[in-house]
């Protein structure tokens, strides 16, 4: 790697969004070339300055209030039956606002085939997901066998709350967990070792629109999955399908409603 | 789920990201509130589209369209001149306005000027990733760039404020 290639990206490397080769690549040029190694530690610099003294503007209460009176106004005057024949079409008028309908479009049509399809579909990308990951050493993107450290990292990234828990005790241990996109959907992943094994469990609210992934294997690896109160859970890992299967719903089992480690935001 | 409740549990909770967003965009209080105030209710209508996916990003997709809805009205010339050459000529001065008590010293001063100083383009995805905390992916999506430029806006965004005089003049 030369210094422009180092250079072109390095806002890629200051972010944490370079893949393994890449970021391997970049250390080697940054030990060899005081220039670029300088300014790398500029950007970091920078970066920690941003985050340490630029302020994120909180809404005023008054906005809240704003925002729910509105919100009620509108509820009170379009009734529910005219809110639902208007609802997509309205993004069609004006200019910007097609390109608006063209934006939530895509986020629709991306959402809704994942609703549509069936759930298998999810075995298989999880999978990919995870042989992905294994590769890319980004296995693991807050390391820690304390739920208490995972379980918030997770809740601040999505828009939801996953259950997390250790399992040591039962040979299953908590390493810490990363967020996962499958089928372009944020999805809490938790790293678990059984053994020379690690396990990728993917957590994400119930879906309930279609039966769960049946057990399976999948590119060698198997996956298991159990639906719990409030949370579906797709385990892939080269575990052996029964221990695999057995560890899922034994997670699955303690995703209780009112429990310490649950709940959605 | 209702629509009503949808919005509720997907939408609310994010409405300070939306703000801090808008805030940053608009760089005035109350046109920040006007702007947050017109995307929820567009996110209300259309949140019966919302079908599992992040609350968070989309809701913020929508924050930064009606943005520009409202620019365009109000300020057309910020987005037309907005071609990111010359950051010393991209703001009035008057516009900016950084909450006082917010910021603890002069250099942090000088940072949030710098930011606020920024063109448009670079502003928004530099935000997006040091406030919002968004992935390159989900920047992408919301600003509906390649990955790509998301990566070149930034480092340019970077490049810009370390040699802003703002910066240069405190260090």
């Amino acid at each position: 790697m030369n210094c422009r290639e180092a250079e072109s990206i390095g806002a890629a490397h200051v972010d944490g969004e370079l893949d393994a080769l890449r970021k391997h690549a970049i250390h080697q040029h940054l030990t060899g070339c005081s220039a670029c190694a300088a300014r790398h530690r500029e950007s970091l610099a920078l970066r920690q300055r941003i985050r340490a003294e630029i302020p994120f503007f909180v809404a005023p209460p008054a906005l809240h209030a704003r925002v729910r009176a509105a919100a009620d106004a509108y509820r009170a005057a379009v009734p529910a039956a005219a809110r639902r024949r208007v609802q997509p079409w309205r993004w069609l008028t004006g200019g910007v606002l097609a390109g608006c309908a063209a934006t939530a479009f895509s986020w629709m049509l991306g959402t809704t085939i994942l609703a549509a399809r069936a759930n298998d579909d999810f075995a298989v990308a999880a999978v990919a997901t995870h042989v992905r990951a294994s590769r890319g050493e980004r296995l693991i993107e807050v390391a820690s066998s304390d739920q208490h450290t995972v379980k918030p990292w997770l809740s601040a990234r999505l828009d939801y709350s996953p259950p997390v828990q250790d399992l040591a005790d039962e040979g299953f241990a908590l390493l810490g967990g990363r967020l996962e996109y499958v089928e372009r959907n944020a999805v809490a992943t938790l790293v678990y070792r059984f053994g020379p094994h690690t396990i990728d469990v993917f957590v994400r609210p119930d879906m309930s629109q279609g039966p769960m992934p049946s057990p399976q294997t999948v590119r060698g690896f198997n996956v298991a999955c159990a639906r719990g109160p409030t949370m579906d859970w797709v385990a892939v890992s080269d575990v052996e399908p029964a221990v695999l299967a057995a560890f899922v719903q034994r997670l699955a089992r303690e995703d209780a409603p009112g429990s310490a480690a649950s709940g959605r935001e | 789920m209702s629509e009503h409740t949808r919005f509720e549990e997907l939408v609310l909770p994010h409405l300070d990201a939306a703000y801090n967003l808008a805030r940053w965009l608009t760089r005035d209080v109350s046109d920040a509130e006007d702007v947050v105030q017109d995307a929820a209710l567009r996110a209300l209508k259309y949140v019966g589209s919302l079908n599992g996916g992040s609350g968070r990003a989309w809701f913020l997709t929508i924050v930064r369209h009606t943005f520009y809805d409202w620019c365009k009205r109000n300020r057309p010339a910020e987005i037309a001149h907005d071609d990111g050459t010359a950051i010393d000529m991209a703001v009035d001065p008057d516009a900016v306005d950084p909450e006082q008590a917010l910021l603890r010293t002069a250099t942090a001063k000088a940072l949030t000027d710098a930011i606020a100083a920024l063109p448009l383009a670079y502003r928004e995805v530099l935000i997006l990733r040091e406030l919002e905390e968004l992935s390159y992916k989900e920047i992408a999506r919301i600003a509906d760039i390649p990955i790509g430029t998301v990566m070149s806006r930034l480092a340019r965004a970077r490049g810009l404020l370390q040699g802003s005089a703002l910066l240069r003049a405190t260090n």
